[in-house]
This record gives C-alpha cells, structure tokens and sequence, in this order.
C-alpha cells in the first residue's frame, strides 16, 4: 500500500514499542549464565509432566 | 466524566506506534489436552462449556444468533467486547483477534485471546481435567490446526505467482525464527503436490516417508503441500489463494496465511508479522528483490524445518544454492534500504531482524526465551542429557506438547518465562486490557461499541432458546465488515481503518430511540 495513495492513519504522538531486552542486558536468554535447567526450577516442571499426556492428546484436524 | 475516562483502552495506556498503512490479524484453532484415561467427557464436551461459560457467565460477548454458515449454527460462536471472535471450528475452540494497527496491539490481543480461553477453564474448575494447548499438531494421529495470519494490502497487490515469489521466498525460509518446533515428523499427507508443471501423489516422493526424525523446527511444514491453492482443510498452500477481503473489495485484499506455528515467545509472534507486513510492503513498492525465487518452495520448506545439521541450503530458480539465512538477509537489507525510519515499529522490527539473524549463526541456545523452537529444543536436550533418554523416548513428545500449555503453573513456556529467560514484548497489563477492549484506532473499535450496546440491550437472549421467529429475525447480525440490528438498516464497515465510533453511537441512539 503506497503511503501516496493511503491515507495516513497515525495518530500521533506515538510511544515507541517496547524494546526487547538483549540478551546481555537482563531480559533474554541466560544460558551461559545459570547453565542448565538442573539448576531452576525448570527441570522440576518437565519431571511432572504425565508421560503419556501425548498419547492422549488426540485432536481433530482443522484448518 | 467522558467516555473515553470511563473506558480507557491500552493505547490510552501505552500509545502503540503504528506499522504504516497495515492491519493485523490472527486466527488461533487452541487443542484440549484431557487428563484423566478415561474421562468423563470428551474434548468437544469441554469446549462447549469453556464456550458457554465465557458468553453466558463472564459476558465477554454476544453470541450469533443465525447461521453463519454450513458448520457454524446460531450460537456456535460470537464476537467479544474486544471486537475478536470465539467459536467452535472443527471442534476446536478457535479465537480470531481484532483488527489491529500495531505490533503492539496484535500482540496484546493474541494474548488476550488466550488468557480469555484460558481464565474460563480456571472459573470452571477445569483446571485439573484439561488444559488449554497452544500448538498446532497431534503426534500421535498426526492431526493438524491452524494459526492464520492476516494482512491488508491493497487490490492493486500484484497476487500473481511472479509477483508474490519474494514473498513465498521470506514464508518458506521465515521458519528458522518463527517457527515451534517439534518432536518428530508428521506421515505422508493425504495430497497432492505440484513439481513442476506436474500434479503428483505427495506419498510418491519417497523423500523423507517414514523418516523418524529426532526434531524439526516447524510444525506446519509437512502439512504444506502446496505453494498457491484455496482450500484451509486439505491442499494447504503456503499462500491461500481465496479472496475474501472483510473490506471494500474495490480497495483492499486480505493476505491469509496458514503455513505459519502457534507462537509461544511474544518476540517471535512480533517479529513474525513484522518482517512479514515489511516484504508485503516492499512488494507493493517494488522494492522487493526478484532474484530469490526459489525452486521447489513446498520442499524447501519442509527441508528447512528437516535439516538436521541446520545448514537450511536451498536451490533458487536460478539454479543457485542460498542458505535460508542469506535470503532472509537479502530481504532485510531490502528493507533496511526501503523502509527505515518510516515509523518506530518498523525500526524496532528491522533492528530485532538484524540481531536474530546474526544470533542464529551462532549457537542456538542464544535464541532461547526468543525463538519457540530454540527454547523447546532447549529445553529438551537439557532433559535428555539429565534421564538419558534417546529421542525415541515418548516422554519427549509429551514434554513438547506441556511446552504450549497455558496454565502458567505446569507450561514449560511459562517456565522459561517465570525463570526471566523470555524478553516481553508486551505486558500483562495490556494483555488484561485488551481482553476486553478493541483497538481505539481500527474498525474493532466501532463493532466493540456494538457489542457493548447489545450486551446490555439483549441480556435475555439466548441462542439455545430462542424462538423460532427470533432465529428468523434474529435482533442482530454481526460480521467483520457489515452488522444490522433489527428494525434498521445494515451498517457496512468497509474501511478496517476507520473506527466508525461515532456513526455506531449514532446509530444505536436511533435504535435507542
């Protein structure tokens, strides 16, 4: 759509979008950091996990 | 007090900045995952009464009162205070956002639409049966549902095959930071594939057939079997060819896109349809480079998705070998070149390109809490190392499948994000917001006012009861570009970039009156 023959639809003034945090900075991933999931609580989400929810998990198609 | 102090919206609270001259949209099919082996009630049992409770009780929206269509009865769905919808598709509960002229919105409102989904399932009490899954595939039937992207582009958009090769360029090779990922691959599809000029059996490829892939990185790559075709059940194309605008047919054309994952990670939903909305507009300009048509696009994508060793190397039409990475670098230079500065959603999008690209020729573990199949791959290899499982282990296809949950207490996305691994994009405030809420700047923000109007005007209703002559003459009938209430005349919404706030208002104080 050519700016030209759109009108322009900004209503100003505008914020910026939130900036994602780098990875360095804080927000992203640390892997480097705290090494594996051993070390968080992650590893205790994934051995709760029901072995065979998967084989449960029994969808329609759609689209 | 005005309106507008009454019932602020997120860009009261937050100004979204606008991505030039496009609306957003996605669609959303959600699976249900019952816990229990055998339970008392099927899947479609529970998203009946997630449906129900989310219209009847909690009164995010009005539900239809006529038939919609063929498979979509009175009361099968209906438009929310958000201007998004909710209904059955197939069986699956299903939630399209509103239309949104921001990054900023459309990510909001996706959200929204889940945690819509998923606070009915936590009000009901279900939480302990069944969970709300965000993802796009059954490993074990090799069942497949969509996440559909839409995107307004004008009529003059050159939708021909020629025209449309750099986009299909950016779609097929899009993946490496779009795509989900997951444990192994789907059998041969029930379709046809175009090689050449040819039409032929996909099972006759004998390419990967029976391969037991470890892991790939989409999730909808083998279920694409086709580059341009108009179906959405069957054939599925990379880019759907049906032409149906919701909009002055004269002015716009909607670009509908199911080819692409369900995204867990904001970042990639975000940059998914930024880069995306970026080539659609180099296309328009003619700025979009000519060179990267590729040579077999169904098969490269679903060779991207394969490849093991992450080399991603296609052939062009040219007989040239490009890495998926250099295409998508052609494009975002294209882009760099064309489109910096026109906007602040545009820079932000071209600089996260920029660094995600760069990021994936390194280690992938840097793309984690970025990239969905990044994290997941992860995630996984992290639990392998620790139970010693080889990827055979069924207990790595139930892990993929809990990291799409969206109880925030057992998702393993959720995990990654309560543990600070995941950059946010949005916010839980504007997510709360645009549960009920429409954008203040696109046509939603009229069809919300409607859909407020009604909910306090027709609260008696109910689609199950109703009489016959209702369902004959229902009180309503809404639609994404046109709605009437009975008694006036239709009230068509052609713009999606107009609000037509007031006009409704008008118009319903007629009917008030």
């Amino acid at each position: 759509m050519k700016p030209s023959t759109m009108p322009e639809r900004r209503e100003g003034p505008v914020d910026p979008m939130p900036q994602s945090p780098r990875p360095e900075e804080g927000g992203g991933p640390r892997r480097q950091e705290t090494g594996s999931p051993e070390k968080d609580n992650l590893m205790k989400r994934m051995r709760k996990v029901d072995p065979k929810q998967a084989e449960r998990y029994r969808q329609r198609t759609g689209e | 007090m005005s309106w507008s102090d009454r019932c602020p919206t997120f860009s009261v609270v937050q100004p979204p900045s606008l991505m030039l001259n496009r609306i957003f949209g996605l669609e959303t099919e959600y699976g249900l995952l019952i816990h229990k082996d055998r339970p008392d009630h099927s899947p479609t049992w529970f998203a009946h009464q997630i449906r129900d409770h989310l219209f009847h009780v909690q009164r995010r929206g009005v539900l239809d009162l006529h038939h919609r269509g063929h498979d979509e009865p009175p009361g099968n769905g209906g438009f929310l205070r958000n201007a998004g919808r909710v209904y059955l598709d197939m069986g699956h509960l299903e939630y399209a956002s509103p239309e949104c002229h921001s990054l900023t919105d459309i990510v909001a409102s996706d959200r929204a639409g889940d945690r819509l989904l998923q606070h009915a399932i936590e009000d009901l009490g279900f939480s302990d049966d069944v969970s709300l899954i965000k993802n796009n595939i059954d490993h074990e039937t090799d069942a497949t549902f969509g996440s559909h992207e839409n995107y307004l582009v004008s009529r003059r958009f050159p939708f021909s095959r020629r025209g449309m090769a750099p986009l299909v360029a950016h779609l097929v090779t899009r993946q490496i930071f779009t795509g989900s990922g997951r444990v192994g691959s789907a059998g041969p599809q029930d379709a046809w594939i175009q090689m050449d000029r040819l039409i032929i059996p996909r099972a006759a490829l004998n390419t990967r057939a029976g391969a037991r892939l470890p892991f790939q990185i989409s999730q909808r790559a083998d279920f694409i079997v086709n580059d341009f075709f108009e179906w959405v059940q069957h054939n599925r194309a990379i880019v759907n060819t049906r032409d149906e605008p919701l909009a002055d047919p004269n002015q716009y054309r909607r670009i509908h896109l199911l080819l692409g994952d369900s995204n867990m990670t904001e970042y990639a939903t975000a940059l998914k349809l930024g880069t995306t909305g970026l080539v659609l507009q180099l296309i328009e300009e003619g700025h979009a480079p000519q060179e990267l048509e590729i040579d077999e696009p169904v098969e490269a994508l679903q060779e991207i998705s394969q490849d093991q060793e992450r080399q991603w190397l296609i052939q062009l039409r040219s007989q040239k070998t490009m890495s998926a990475l250099d295409i998508q670098e052609q494009l975002l230079d294209a882009a760099m070149r064309h489109c910096k500065g026109q906007d602040e959603e545009t820079d932000w999008v071209l600089t996260q390109w920029e660094t995600l690209l760069g990021d994936l020729r390194g280690d992938y573990q840097k793309l984690v809490g970025r990239v969905d199949w990044a994290s997941k791959l992860w995630l996984l290899e992290c639990f392998r190392e620790a139970e010693r499982l080889d990827w055979h282990d069924p207990m790595l296809k139930s892990l993929d499948l809990e990291y799409h949950n969206l109880n925030q207490t057992k998702g393993l996305f959720y995990g990654l994000l309560e543990e600070g691994r995941v950059p946010r994009v949005t916010t839980d405030t504007l997510i709360g917001l645009a549960m009920d809420q429409a954008p203040k700047n696109t046509r939603a923000y009229g069809r919300s006012e409607l859909v407020k109007y009604l909910l306090g005007s027709w609260s008696g209703i109910d689609s199950d009861q109703s009489a016959d002559s209702e369902r004959l003459f229902p009180p309503y009938v809404i639609n994404w570009s046109i709605f009437q209430v009975r008694g006036r005349a239709p009230f068509p919404m052609p713009d999606p970039f107009k609000t037509y706030v007031e006009d409704v208002r008008t118009h319903l104080q007629d009917v008030i009156a």
